[in-house]
């Protein structure tokens, strides 16, 4: 495909870009392939901006006549208009919150504009996008790729616990779950036929495999999707030993299922889903809890971000409208649940099996938290990447699906929800109860809160492992993990108080603990300027005194 | 054993009585243990597994109740309810014998409300010792110098050095150097209590000022004063401020209603003159928007909609307006213009606006020993009246000259703390120690309701200053973020979105609500 087919205009000059709490300026603005650039020459502050148009979410036209008359979305905040015969304003809303308009002389040039923007932001050929053309004059594409494979968590493991687990390539070439990687861990019992036999009893193929172990008490931590016991309570044997296999036969396990009872029962009896009965995994006791997820997911996000924006009436039940949105709700489930999690874990020492129904979405989630709660090697800044690749990237979460939109979007949904941002969310509340216990900072979280959504780098690319080998994405992009933890980029995303602590830090869940995501949600408001620059001082601050107490 | 041993006592603390007892806690239930009470604390502990202590100054204690009959049934259910003042709650039971709680429910009214029993203060009898006087931390005409008064606009007169003028405001005042003490005099007779304008702070360079003062008598009638609206002529004079903004602390329709009992506000007839209401409510609904806060988290916290239980206090609604109201202000001198600020007797509302907004312009306010200044300056000799609105010491719990107008303040300075978090020297520690001693009666800084009062009880010589002790250990006090810069006026975004609730102080007591803490 060919990018200049949609581009109609490249460049326009006497562009006015407006921002909130910024000053208005007057420059160019060009549109590529996969970039808005504005700069400004004039002026001494020499704005320049460049933006990936993949971020942007939603584009909205107001095209002024001759008259003045302005169209719909003429807020009463920025009236005043570019001079001009005919011109033309169009909002832009990005997925990482931020909205700017830009003031467009010529109302063909602006409609150009805005037609170009809506077709290169929503191209859907992954070999397209950017990743695959941003070629940084640091890196290279032999680079290493990724922090960590199966292999080296096999190998950290065995040392502790030998005999018990192994590697499995019976997923070698992705038939057996698309989403899973090449090689997983599994019970050294079960053979490579066994684990076929219980694929075809998981939901897209994805048995029990292991995802953690607890390093003193040898437990472990399994996901999978949900069984396909259906209405007829069908039963796999081979799904049986995997799972008494993990428990050893001796003691009880758990089983998380992020659904209510209500759910599981429905989805056996209509879905073809279903959970593990009682009578056939007796070692296993079913613990259900509710996580939403999708659309109800998704639209507490846009009723979080839609309450967050709004200038107009400001005093007047912000704390209501917080509360209905229920995003808050969804921190306190997820940290509650993965708590739960942690506490089967670490304090009860038993191992457990989450999942939900498709185990790609709340499952992650929650195992995810668990892991950075109960184990300080989580929680360092390499430690947190490396999770976040084994769990998410590798563990299959489709961030295709999931973030080809975000909150600001007037398309209609289809498989968006923003559960990796809860994720980050989790994270940040952790972050802000133990501000020493996490070896990364804030940044890092605002970082990957907008590189799942639009991004240089192939890492947060495709729904799954195999459509990654498919295109290439490990050959002709680069890896963002790797970006993070070079040299130049640690400073700021590392966290200067950071004392590693052995234990675990069990969030508190409580309503009043848990805070509102300022930093990413009232990011572009004036008050999230003026925090970025003290936190920066207060960085700056840390690291000189760390300096002088190294001398 | 003696318990006992766990407690530091202060240098005149004296051991009064102990008795055995049951602590129902409510976070791990019933816990037998002994009780303690000295003439200035009830200390508890607990003699079962559960280790707890606590360490209540008797002045924070606002009520002692009896609980239960002689005849009550069921477990622990005579004995004594102890409501405080810092949104605590205690209760203790007692065996159901041999009248066991009279004592030590006499002991405690006495001790807890030692002027409603012709008794001593505990600071008075205190022997604390520290190096360094805090009661010498604020010198009015030191403060005037430095913001380089007296000038040629701006004179310092004593004519209220017996507190003839005005028995409220403190005896060193400025004002505009053309008024003369008779203009002074005749003002007084026209404003609420006396409490005329006068200069509360002033920025160097534009000589843009804030001025405070009490409502004027205007009444039904609308009666004018000549003197009044020359006065205030002089002092938009100063520095030729084309129009002097007055704001009027009160919702316009309570400035209306204070007509009634002959009060009011500036009408047309101030030429030069804007009128601006910044809507804060009076005392009465703040203290019960406290009391609401206090409901939804003390025992238990309101879990299952805690943010709309929350938006329901108001209690974030009148913390943005105080902010709005003080950053209006801020503005407006920043601008060049000067202001005056009052409310109906100008010690509450007018004082939250004058050192916030101060607190806002002047950085010397940001460092410990400025916001200590301020504190003296604004709050205490102005007259906010501690006595009347914490009661130290007395048993009448309902009285309704209660509220929490201090509380609030520091509320807001923690609120601007959080978001400046480099601008200012001292911690949220100190914010904390300073509402811990508003009600403990250890120092003698918060007694009294004005600086006449504070003089006709000797306080200075015969208590301790808050300072002397926030000074023996002032590292713990400090931020080790605070960079110093002078000049930048802060303004803290007042909308709901960024103010929150200071869950650490008014859910400290909550065990399972702690954060790590940053400066351990």
């Amino acid at each position: 495909m060919e990018f200049s087919e949609h581009i109609r205009t490249a460049n326009v000059e006497n562009v006015v870009l407006r921002q909130p709490f910024h000053p208005s300026t007057k420059g160019t603005l060009c549109i590529t392939g996969h970039h808005l650039i504005f700069s400004d020459r004039e002026s001494q502050s020499c704005r320049q901006v460049l933006l990936l148009l993949r971020n942007i979410d939603a584009i909205e036209k107001s095209v002024e006549n001759l008259l003045g008359n302005s169209g719909l979305l003429c807020s009463a905040r920025w009236k005043e208009r570019a001079p001009g015969p005919s011109s033309g304003t169009l909002t832009i809303k990005c997925k990482d919150l931020c909205v700017f308009q830009l003031d467009i002389p010529g109302m063909e040039q602006c409609l150009n504009i805005a037609h170009s923007i809506e077709a290169l932001s929503s191209m859907d050929e992954v070999a397209d996008m950017y990743p695959f053309f941003h070629r940084p004059h640091d890196a290279s594409l032999q680079d290493q790729w990724g922090l960590s494979s199966p292999q080296h968590q096999y190998h950290q493991m065995e040392a502790l616990q030998r005999g018990r687990w192994r590697l499995s390539s019976v997923n070698g070439d992705h038939t057996v779950c698309p989403s899973y990687p090449p090689t997983v861990l599994v019970p050294r019992a079960i053979s490579d036929k066994a684990l076929l036999k219980a694929a075809r009893f998981r939901q897209a193929g994805r048995f029990p495999v292991l995802c953690y172990h607890h390093r003193k008490n040898g437990k472990v931590i399994m996901r999978s999707s949900q069984p396909l016991t259906g209405a007829n309570r069908k039963r796999c044997q081979e799904d049986e030993l995997l799972l008494q296999a993990v428990i050893d036969g001796s003691d009880k396990g758990y089983i998380i299922d992020t659904r209510s009872s209500q759910q599981a029962q429905q989805a056996r009896m209509t879905a073809g889903g279903g959970f593990e009965s009682k009578s056939s995994y007796p070692g296993w006791t079913r613990l259900h809890r509710q996580m939403e997820k999708g659309k109800a997911l998704q639209e507490s996000l846009i009723k979080v971000v839609e309450a967050c924006g709004d200038q107009t009436n400001n005093m007047d039940r912000w704390l209501s409208k917080l509360e209905n949105s229920k995003w808050l709700y969804h921190v306190q489930t997820a940290l509650s649940t993965a708590g739960l999690l942690a506490e089967c874990v670490e304090r009860d020492g038993h191992s457990v099996l989450v999942h939900g129904s498709e185990g790609t979405d709340c499952t992650l989630l929650i195992s995810t938290l668990a892991q950075l709660i109960m184990d300080p090697a989580c929680r360092t800044l390499e430690g947190f990447l490396t999770l976040l690749e084994r769990e998410w990237v590798q563990g299959g979460h489709p961030f295709q699906q999931r973030c080809a939109r975000s909150a600001h979007s007037h398309a209609r949904l289809q498989q968006e929800a923003p559960v990796f941002l809860l994720l980050l969310d989790c994270a940040w509340q952790l972050w802000y109860q133990f501000p020493l216990a996490l070896g990364f900072s804030e940044n890092l979280l605002l970082r990957l809160a907008t590189e799942a959504y639009a991004s240089d780098y192939g890492t947060f690319l495709c729904n799954s492992d195999r459509e990654r080998c498919a295109i290439g994405v490990k050959e002709k992009t680069h890896c963002l993990f790797q970006a993070l933890l070079k040299p130049e980029e640690r400073g700021l995303y590392s966290n200067p108080l950071y004392e590693s602590t052995e234990l675990a830090i069990w969030p508190s869940v409580h309503p009043q603990s848990l805070q509102l995501w300022r930093g990413f949600f009232l990011r572009w408001s004036q008050q999230g300027r003026h925090l970025e620059e003290a936190h920066d001082e207060m960085r700056n601050m840390i690291c000189q005194w760390g300096r002088l107490a190294v001398r | 054993m003696d318990l006992l041993a766990d407690v530091a006592l202060l240098p005149g603390e004296e051991r009064v009585t102990d008795k055995e007892l049951i602590y129902i806690c409510p976070f791990s239930g019933a816990l037998k243990g002994k009780v303690f009470i000295t003439n200035y604390r009830l200390f508890f502990k607990s003699t079962e597994a559960v280790a707890l202590t606590l360490d209540v100054p008797l002045g924070v204690i606002s009520r002692v109740e009896k609980m239960g009959g002689a005849s009550s049934r069921g477990e622990n259910s005579y004995g004594l309810d102890i409501t405080c003042k810092d949104m605590r709650s205690l209760r203790f039971a007692l065996k159901q014998e041999g009248h066991s709680r009279r004592d030590i429910f006499e002991i405690l009214s006495k001790y807890a409300f030692p002027l409603s029993h012709s008794q001593p203060l505990f600071s008075y009898l205190s022997q604390e010792k520290y190096e360094e006087n805090g009661w010498s931390i604020y010198k009015p005409l030191e403060e005037f110098r430095r913001q380089g008064l007296p000038n040629e606009r701006w004179r310092i007169t004593f004519i209220n050095k017996n507190y003839e003028l005005c028995d409220t405001y403190p005896t060193i005042l400025a004002v505009p150097y053309r008024a003369s003490e008779e203009d002074l005099r005749r003002v007084a007779a026209f404003r609420s209590r006396g409490r005329i304008p006068v200069l509360s702070w002033i920025q160097r360079d534009n000589q843009a000022a804030i001025a405070r003062c009490s409502q004027p008598l205007v009444g039904m009638s609308g009666k004018r004063n000549k003197d009044d609206e020359r006065y205030l002529e002089l002092l938009r004079e100063t520095n030729g401020t084309p129009k002097l903004t007055i704001f009027d602390a009160r919702p316009s329709v309570n400035a209306v209603a204070n007509k009634a009992t002959g009060g009011g506000y500036e009408g047309d007839e101030y030429q030069n003159a804007e009128l601006i209401f910044l809507d804060i409510h009076n005392i009465h609904v703040m203290r019960e928007s406290l009391k609401k806060l206090r409901d939804i988290v003390y025992p238990t916290v309101e879990e299952s909609h805690w943010l709309s239980s929350l938006e329901s206090t108001h209690w974030l609604e009148h913390i943005k307006l105080v902010l709005a109201g003080a950053i209006r202000v801020a503005d407006k001198v920043s601008g060049g213009k000067s202001v005056v600020l009052h409310c109906s007797d100008g010690w509450d509302r007018t004082a939250q606006l004058s050192s916030l907004a101060m607190l806002m312009l002047d950085s010397h306010y940001r460092t410990l020993r400025g916001f200590e200044v301020l504190i003296e300056k604004e709050w205490l000799s102005f007259g906010h009246k501690f006595a009347s609105r914490i009661g130290h010491g007395d048993k009448n719990h309902a009285d309704q000259d209660r509220s929490p107008i201090f509380v609030q303040f520091i509320d807001c300075v923690w609120q601007m703390t959080k978001q400046f978090p480099t601008a200012f020297e001292f911690n949220e520690r100190l914010l904390a120690t300073v509402l811990e001693h508003l009600y403990s009666c250890r120092f003698g800084t918060f007694l009294f309701n004005c600086e006449s009062m504070r003089e006709l009880n000797e306080v200075r010589s015969k208590t301790v200053s808050l300072w002397s002790y926030v000074h023996s250990s002032s590292t713990r006090y400090l931020n080790p973020f605070y960079t110093p810069e002078s000049g930048r006026v802060l303004y803290p975004v007042a909308s709901m979105r960024h103010l929150e609730l200071w869950v650490s102080y008014y859910i400290r007591w909550n065990p399972r609500i702690r954060q790590q803490d940053l400066w351990l």
